[in-house]
């Protein structure tokens, strides 16, 4: 009972940090249909952010809220810069550039900060409480609230606010949300913005988990990610949280009862294989065909309809 | 200009240019070129970078003696990128250098792809960090300074059994040919040294979050952890070990020698043990003084593999003296019945070229790796002759 109860807080864990990585993705996915390797790139420099301010300063929080904001302006950049020239292209060029980014992070990291990665001098949110028999760090609380207020904070603003409604406009029908007013160019700023601090705060929140931040911190989280998003229906927030969710505890029982047959890492490949076989739209795709009321109320209140985008010219 | 003038013509150019030729071949004849292959770019690049530091280290410091044979040795550097597509083609170009023998720090899949290239063309290649049993049975031309993992794994369970008299063990082995090898050699010598194996999980090299893991070794109650693995997955490992509560000794590889490892785990790295290829603290010049000048070259401590590498140019540079040639051939021959004492203790070669040495223990205290013993028992640690 322990060791289960264990494995599902792990899997929670988990779970959390792959949703505030995968959302990223999700959302410029929805957005553009670029499947944007690159973010894993922008979650590695999160990473090493946050550590770097971290070390200088003394404060974590500093830390914490630099690396998300550098890093938002980081992926505004990326799109501005990269993303916006060929958007006209064909969908592999703007994959192969993603491709090409998240190299170019991955190795600038390593030219920058040394191969052998780094360290926290002291490392942040140390200690554990006791729950029964399980103890449990802070820092892995802090993740799961971290991903709560986060994911929940967009959720609010994507439905409450006008700012929200004008981007979830532009996601459902580009060219009427334009024609309404809505300047494409800030709302795809935005989306990016959101969605890279999100990966800097899941990268800030691994190197703290970890005490280590490598240069190919990005490797793991880039293809797995991309499992998700397929797993929740390309583009659709609320499936993409299920997703991650599920998978973070697939995986932790999963590496404890099938890691002498079967990789960790290939669990979410295993899943995603199965599901394009079946479902090839995705577990929780589409409001009509949503599987059941966990996925409904998940999806965001609309949020879902993001999928069902044409790609924007 | 007559008929006639043109063949005396076209015979002192000819004649100048042999000439030319000559003065360049005695050029390139007073340096010995020695090929060094690693991953300098790439997930590698870490071991691969400080096998060089190391390689560079011992060139200077044999060319600062005088060189060999009258000859200075220079390093002909290339990147396999830790990619064993990229090793053979820089593999063929080092055999286009004209280099006498290679040196590589590079890892097992690059090493085993660019050892047939070298065996072909007859160039002594010495591994100092690569596992791969496929290297030294590529052919003749192969030699390997460190031990394969199978030797190690049994060293360990000396290390547990007699050194440590712990019994009930857990192993965690990272799925790469390096963990899965050292794994079979101490489930082999295990029962030798009444060590009882509770369990053996399996994890893989890019995992840092162990929960799942670490909840079901907690349910297993080990007094020994065998984790086999690198500094950035044990590092992460141990720390969340502790911080569970788990108080079990802590046993690894040479793979943890890395301050790095200590560094990321912190208070929770105290009191692991290791099989190791550095003596720490060790009085012997060839040691110290190698640990000294590595920490003065690149500002860091040494570790397994550019301790290794530097062990590999060492070897290469006393076989070289013996032959007092740098024809590859006669540096074959006396590679094999070289013995040698080098950073990692002294070394030479069994019938298939691998290694034979002992283990040097350490053990981290106060934040830093110290001497903790030596396994030395010849019989256990005698490498595969086949």
């Amino acid at each position: 009972m322990s060791l289960f109860l264990n494995l599902s807080s792990q899997g929670l864990i988990n779970g959390a940090v792959y949703a505030l990585i995968a959302i990223g993705l999700a959302m410029v996915f929805g957005l553009l249909r670029i499947l944007h390797i690159a973010h894993a790139g922008l979650f590695a420099l999160g990473g090493y952010l946050g550590l770097v301010i971290t070390n200088a300063t003394g404060s974590f929080a500093l830390g914490l809220v630099l690396s998300m904001a550098l890093v938002a302006v980081c992926g505004v950049l990326m799109y501005r810069l990269c993303y916006e020239p060929i958007l006209d292209q064909p969908p592999y060029v703007p994959l192969i550039a993603s491709v090409g980014m998240f190299l170019a992070i991955e190795e600038l990291l390593r030219l920058v900060f040394g191969d052998h990665g780094l360290s926290y001098h002291v490392p942040p949110l140390a200690g554990a409480i006791e729950v029964g028999s399980m103890r449990i760090k802070y820092a892995e609380i802090a993740v799961v609230v971290m991903a709560c207020v986060l994911l929940g904070g967009l959720a609010l603003f994507a439905t409450r606010t006008r700012i929200g409604m004008a981007w979830r406009a532009t996601v459902s029908e580009p060219r009427m949300a334009a024609s309404c007013g809505v300047s494409l160019r800030q709302v795809r700023y935005l989306n990016f913005a959101i969605g890279s601090a999100f990966a800097a705060a899941a990268g800030v929140m691994v190197g703290v988990l970890n005490n280590l931040v490598e240069p190919s911190m990005g490797a793991v989280p880039s293809y797995k990610a991309l499992a998700i998003i397929v797993l929740g229906g390309l583009g659709n927030m609320g499936g993409t949280l299920v997703a991650a969710l599920l998978l973070g505890l697939v995986e932790a029982f999963g590496a404890t009862y099938l890691s002498n047959y079967l990789d960790r890492d290939s669990i979410a490949f295993a899943a995603m294989l199965c599901v394009l076989l079946i479902r090839p739209e995705g577990l929780f795709s589409g409001p009509a065909r949503a599987t059941g009321g966990l996925a409904k109320t998940l999806q965001l209140k609309g949020a879902a309809k993001w999928v069902l985008t044409k790609r924007p010219s | 200009m007559s008929p006639r003038s043109t063949p005396r013509f076209v015979r002192l150019a000819a004649g100048l240019l042999c000439g030319l030729a000559l003065v360049g071949g005695a050029l390139a004849q007073t340096t010995t070129k020695i090929g060094f292959q690693a991953g300098l770019t790439g997930p590698a690049a870490a071991d691969g970078n400080a096998g060089l530091a190391a390689a560079k280290l011992a060139v200077e410091q044999i060319n600062g003696a005088g060189g060999l044979n009258g000859k200075k040795l220079e390093l002909v550097v290339y990147d396999d990128q830790g990619k064993p597509e990229q090793a053979v083609p820089i593999a063929n170009r080092m055999v286009g250098d004209g280099v006498r023998a290679v040196v590589s720090a590079g890892f097992s899949g690059p090493s085993r792809a660019a050892a047939p290239v070298f065996q072909k063309a007859k160039i002594p290649y010495i591994a100092s960090i690569a596992f791969a049993p496929e290297i030294t049975r590529t052919g003749n031309y192969m030699f390997r300074v460190t031990s394969v993992g199978e030797v190690q794994g049994r060293a360990a369970a000396k290390l547990v059994g007699e050194v440590l008299r712990k019994k009930r063990t857990v192993l965690l082995t990272i799925k790469t040919d390096f963990g899965k090898t050292l794994a079979a050699g101490f489930k082999e010598a295990a029962p030798k040294f009444g060590v009882q194996l509770l369990k053996e999980y399996e994890y893989a090299p890019s995992d840092r979050q162990f929960g799942p893991l670490i909840a079901s070794i907690k349910a297993d109650n080990p007094e020994v952890i065998y984790a086999t693995g690198f500094y950035f997955t044990a590092g992460p490992l141990v720390a969340q070990l502790r911080s569970a509560g788990i108080t079990a000794d802590v046993v690894g590889a040479e793979s943890l020698s890395s301050q790095q490892y200590i560094d990321i785990a912190g208070q929770a790295a105290e009191g692991t043990v290791i099989t190791n290829v550095i003596d720490w603290g060790s009085q012997l010049p060839e040691i110290a003084d190698f640990l000294k000048a590595y920490e003065k070259a690149t500002n860091s401590k040494a570790e397994a593999a550019a301790t290794s590498t530097h062990a590999a140019v060492t070897t290469l540079a006393a076989a070289i003296r013996k032959a007092r040639s740098d024809e590859p051939e006669k540096i074959r021959a006396a590679l094999e019945t070289t013995e040698v004492m080098t950073a990692i203790g002294r070394i030479s070669f069994n019938k298939l070229h691998e290694v034979k040495k002992s283990f040097p223990l350490s053990i981290v205290r106060n934040g830093k790796w110290e001497r903790f013993g030596v396994i030395d028992d010849a019989a256990l640690l005698a490498p595969p002759e086949q």
